[in-house]
């Protein structure tokens, strides 16, 4: 009798001890999300640019500068605490924060970050073998004016809505830490060493990303043991792996039947953030019929944004007017638009009128309308609503036939002018760069001094009759350099409202990000907004299991 | 073991034609489906109509809508219809190719056979879907495009199985008079070779038409096949599995009709060769 | 029978080479550049070009031509154009998996597949051998992917017996195990249906067969015609075809792998072909086609040993 008592006091003090044992091993949980992607392209933060590349860096590397965590209308001070600005503006003064560690690597301990660790980042920022940003970067130059102190000199001024995002914890603005980029080499690209808040720890080609907690990291220990990151490319699959629980976090696609679905589901909550990406249908004014603005207005006539929109889904897409998005600076409503509208005695809108449509298509010489073929990605983000305006254009005659590549040829396709019409979804990072990239002449696809996505080749033509080549370069330039921001935003409506006139190009939509997860898992901050396509997850990020 | 009874003999026969006959009637419902499609279709399967969209089976759309709003019974009748002529087309040709390729190698022996007969194991040594796949990375999508991947998968078969009754054939002593009396290659090959392998060719490519259409479905599932809004049975099942929590209905189907499509036409082939293999008769 | 193996080896080396090739020269006329992947749709042309000149996409092509084959024939597979990786390593990772899986189905069809053929076999034109026939048609006119997408549905969401994710660490047998254990059934059921039919006929022949008669007439038991004469003489096609359908068994893997999202050279093989990664998709090329010569080879040998005659051919 009195062992049996004996053995079960023993056993009940075992338990309790096992549990408290536990307990601390309950807190701290590793995060485990799925990304729609086959494997990592490139964890060197100056060129991974896709949201399974960017999700995971942004785990690893931090910036002088970053966008408040789930809004990216705000800048806070991250690496740097604080910086001035010359009355030119064009010297900017950062003071870095004492004690950043960077991560520990191979038989490295790891050290504190100096300004000659930033100085190192910005040059390889700016040189275009090592950086897909480069052009960001073009005539800026960073000095480490003492340990914790660096200094930008730009040749042209620029306002501080245009120059933070350039250093903020985004693409070039990520900090490669001197020491572990120099030693490590070509294997930085997949042993990437930062300052985040946490360390990568081993990548499982086409499975996973580890990474582990960063103890040393300067905002705070972070409530998360490590995120491991899986790759995942089929919908199904991941669905089914959070249903399972195996998985905390799934990246959904722009479709509202999976929000829904999602959402019915026990236990699992769905967010829908933005800021989104605005999805814009170029029209090329080199190729017929095109060139004539009759046909570019009718096929703008023909679509409805509220079909487009409503086949993406009205939960995650709304639909956009100007070719700069919400809540960029310079962005346009629908009410703006048609008060300007109005005020000029311009339609800038193109609302839906399928009548309009077919009488300009008369008009322009194509009673019975046209037939055009375009390269296309078989991307679902182009697809679902691509499927849509072709559907909707063949209600007014014009039959658009697609030939679907694999995203890497669309995007060659199009950058070598082989489309009459291009529809490109994207955020850029500032008003300037977006306007730069589609509006300038400089951009011109092939033909361009630095081509990258002017599909409309405006600058290079005339687009409205008068016998002059229409361009936007000085306006564009010109507001560029502007340090009054109102003036600055009103400039940059100018533009927009010339190429509206023009009709290059149709806004459509702008589709926000979906992700599910497990109930458990709490951001740390209210998710609206964020640059880099999926949710941060930084050191307030912890799962309440 | 007794030998065979009357009942099983009866029972044989009725099986070896039953398979036929059930083969071939399915072939055939489906082959009228997909021949009608357009006159039988109650919808457009090109029109949206995304406030309607994914709506389960019910009177006015017998098998729901999809993803745009779009009919899936239409849907499915003009996938069929394009299926079937992809892989018809693809047979076909790769009949005619393949069959004068193994017939030429059989006749013609010496470096010609072992060339073409290597060059096609190599082709075959990769399996269908991984060549199919570059093939269409290559070449690129579309309708065309996915024929001609097909056919390329086809030419091997049909060459390998034309290529050994060949060789019995020219062993044949009333070859050898004909020769003796000046009968010219091509005569021979027209003239005895090319009957005596035709009902085997034929009957074996009943078979290999279901597996064309698989090879489709296959080739649309992984994203390389017939793109949309043209609707294949293969790259309906493919749109269809992202919804098929919410809308089960179009993969199901759709993948329902391949699967009946591939089954008629191997049991219609089963049932062929069984009918004309000798050795069965034997008994 | 040394003779007959040597033979065999040497001639799969031109077929390695043929493959090589035709994968090099395939892979390049494909549009779409390996560096403007990389560098992504926001990628400057001189960023563009500055990366092919380090990719070595601008020396001549006869060059990398032999830059590769030398490379791939002496087990040097490189690096990995889209991520830098040694490409063997990823190799060695994703090999386990595919052998695994096609093993699996391979196993399982042959172990369930063979039993049902002779039974069917025997019990020729009753209903057994009618049902029996009729399923093992309807599982080999089943796509794939979509037996596979059906167990997933119903073994993973009805039931959440199976995981659904990856395919498990490689040291752990018995989490391997529960991680193949969908991939491995949905490509088993179909090759089950394959022997099955396979089997049934090649037994019908040999029942057919003179020297079958002749053991039944001198009054040997049923059991020992079945395994002595039968199953002896079956052996040889039923070997044969194995080998012919572990290439269909390859094939599925592909599909199979890229349902369940199991690591694999399926997955790395579109992968590489989705990214034009051309030394990934090389490596791995060469790789499926050893194993396809491998098998080809040993289904050669098999052959060679169980009838001598086709050693003197």
């Amino acid at each position: 009798m009195m062992k049996a008592i004996k053995l079960a006091f023993i056993t009940m003090l075992a338990v309790v001890v096992l549990f408290g044992l536990g307990a601390p091993w309950a807190l701290a949980q590793t995060l485990r999300i799925a990304m729609d992607a086959g494997d990592i392209a490139d964890l060197n933060p100056h060129i991974g640019h896709s949201t399974q590349d960017r999700g995971i860096l942004h785990l690893i590397f931090t910036g002088l500068v970053r966008y408040s965590p789930g809004d990216i209308g705000k800048f806070e001070p991250d690496l740097a605490e604080k910086w001035d600005v010359s009355k030119d503006g064009k010297v900017w003064t950062f003071t870095l924060r004492k004690g950043v560690m960077v991560h520990p690597w191979k038989n490295n301990p790891g050290y504190e970050l100096t300004s000659e660790d930033v100085a190192y980042s910005f040059k390889s920022a700016a040189d275009p073998k090592r950086s897909a940003w480069a052009g960001e970067y073009a005539g800026m130059t960073f000095e480490a004016a003492d340990k914790y102190t660096v200094k930008l000199t730009l040749q042209k001024p620029l306002s501080s809505i245009l120059l933070l995002p350039k250093v903020a914890d985004y693409a070039g603005g990520l900090i490669i830490p001197k020491k572990p980029a120099e030693e490590l080499g070509e294997g930085f690209r997949t042993q990437p060493v930062g300052t985040g808040p946490f360390i990568f720890s081993k990548y499982l080609p086409k499975e996973k990303v580890v990474t582990v907690r960063n103890d040393k990291f300067y905002r705070g220990v972070p409530k998360l043991a490590g995120v491991e990151v899986f790759f995942m490319p089929d919908l199904s699959t991941r669905k089914f792996a959070l249903q399972s629980k195996e998985i905390d976090v799934i990246e959904g696609p722009p479709s509202q039947p999976w929000v829904e679905e999602m959402q019915a589901l026990p236990g699992v909550k769905v967010n829908v953030f933005g800021p989104g990406e605005a999805g814009v249908l170029h029209f090329n004014a080199t190729k017929k019929p095109f060139d004539d603005i009759r046909v570019r207005r009718a096929v703008a006539y023909a679509l409805s944004r509220d079909e487009v929109v409503t086949t993406i889904g009205k939960a995650i897409a709304a639909p956009v007017y100007s070719e700069i998005p919400p809540p960029q600076a310079g962005w346009m409503s629908r009410e703006e638009l048609l008060q300007r509208g109005q005020k000029d005695k311009k339609d800038c809108l193109y609302e839906f009128d399928r009548n309009k449509a077919k009488k300009l298509l008369a008009e322009a010489g194509f009673p019975k309308g046209f037939t055009t073929e375009i390269s296309m990605t078989e991307r679902g983000e182009y697809q679902v609503p691509i499927q849509n305006i072709v559907a909707q254009l063949r209600e007014a005659g014009i039959d658009v036939k697609l030939k679907v590549v694999d995203h890497p040829t669309y995007h060659s396709n199009i950058r070598k002018d082989l489309n009459t019409i291009v529809l490109f979804n994207c955020w850029r990072p500032t008003t300037d760069v977006r306007l730069t990239h589609f509006y300038h002449s400089d951009s011109i696809v092939v033909t361009g001094k630095k081509p990258i996505t002017n599909f409309s080749h405006v600058g290079m033509i005339d687009v409205d009759g008068d016998k002059k080549v229409d361009n936007v370069d000085s306006l564009i330039e010109s507001t560029r350099e502007m340090l009054d921001a109102e003036k600055q935003v009103a400039r940059w409506k100018e533009v927009q409202l010339k190429v509206i006139d023009w009709c290059l190009s149709y806004p459509v939509f702008i589709k926000k990000f979906t992700f599910a997860r497990q109930d458990y898992v709490d951001w740390g901050y209210d998710l609206k907004s964020t640059l880099i396509l999926s949710p941060q997850i930084n050191e307030l990020t912890k799962i309440n299991k | 073991m007794k030998p065979p009874s009357m009942r099983g003999k009866i029972l044989r026969i009725f099986f070896k034609n039953r398979t036929s006959i059930v083969g071939a009637c399915i072939s055939v419902t489906i082959l009228l489906i997909a021949i009608l499609a357009p006159w039988i279709s109650p919808y457009d399967p090109l029109k949206q109509n995304v406030y309607y969209r994914l709506t389960p089976p019910e009177g006015s759309h017998p098998l729901g809508t999809d993803e745009y709003g779009r009919d899936v019974l239409s849907r499915v009748f003009t996938g069929a219809q394009i299926s079937f002529l992809i892989s018809l087309v693809s047979v076909a040709f790769g009949m005619v190719i393949g069959t004068l390729m193994g017939v030429i190698a059989g006749y013609a022996g010496g470096k010609v056979e072992t060339g073409l007969m290597r060059l096609l194991d190599i082709i075959m040594s990769f399996p269908d879907e991984i060549f199919g796949v570059m093939v269409m990375i290559v070449l690129g999508s579309g309708m065309g495009n996915v024929m001609v991947a097909i056919t390329v998968l086809m030419i091997p078969r049909f060459a390998r199985m034309a290529h050994a009754p060949t060789l019995a054939i020219k062993e044949v002593d009333y070859i050898a008079s004909a020769r003796a009396i000046g009968a010219s290659h091509l005569r021979i090959v027209i003239g005895h070779i090319l009957p005596n392998i035709f009902g085997e060719i034929l009957v074996m490519s009943t078979l290999w038409l279901g597996t064309a259409i698989r090879l489709e479905a296959s080739l649309s599932f992984l994203g390389v096949g017939v793109p949309p809004p043209t609707p294949t049975l293969g790259n309906m099942v493919r749109m269809g599995v992202d919804f098929l929590a919410v809308a089960p209905w179009i993969s199901v189907f759709a993948g329902l009709a391949i699967l009946v499509s591939i089954f008629g036409f191997n049991l219609l082939g089963d049932g062929l060769r069984d009918i004309t293999d000798p050795k069965l008769y034997a008994r | 029978m040394m003779t007959y193996s040597l033979r065999r080896v040497l001639i799969a080396i031109p077929t390695l080479l043929v493959v090589l090739t035709i994968t090099f020269i395939l892979i390049r006329v494909a549009p779409g550049d390996p560096a403007e992947v990389r560098l992504g749709d926001y990628a400057s042309k001189e960023a563009v070009e500055a990366l092919r000149a380090e990719m070595g996409l601008n020396r001549p092509i006869w060059v990398q031509y032999l830059d590769a084959m030398k490379g791939l024939l002496l087990g040097d597979f490189g690096r990995s154009m889209v991520n830098g990786r040694p490409i063997a390593a990823d190799l060695v990772r994703s090999l386990p998996y595919t052998l695994e899986l096609t093993l699996a189905g391979i196993l399982f069809g042959a172990l369930l597949g063979i039993p049902t053929g002779v039974y069917t076999a025997l019990k020729r034109n009753t209903l057994s051998d009618y049902l029996g026939r009729t399923l093992s048609l309807g599982g080999l006119s089943f796509p794939t992917f979509y037996l596979g997408i059906l167990l997933m549905l119903v073994f993973a969401i009805k039931i959440p017996v199976f995981p659904v994710v990856g395919g498990g660490p490689l040291d752990d047998l018995s989490k391997n195990l529960y991680h193949l254990f969908l991939p491995g059934l949905t490509l088993g059921l179909i090759m089950t249906a394959y022997v099955t039919r396979m089997t049934r006929s090649s037994v019908l022949n040999i029942l057919n067969e003179d020297y079958v008669r002749t053991a039944r007439a001198k009054g040997l038991a049923e059991r020992k015609v079945i395994y002595k004469h039968l199953l002896r003489n079956a052996l040889l096609p039923i070997t044969a075809l194995i080998g012919v359908y572990a290439i269909v068994m390859i094939g599925g893997s592909v599909m199979v792998e890229i349902v369940f999202s199991r690591p694999g050279l399926g997955r790395m093989m579109i992968g590489a072909l989705k990214q034009r990664d051309y030394t990934t998709l090389q490596a791995v090329m060469i790789t499926f086609t050893s194993f396809v010569v491998l098998i080809n080879l040993l289904t050669d040998l098999m052959y060679g040993l169980i009838d001598p005659r086709v050693r003197f051919k």
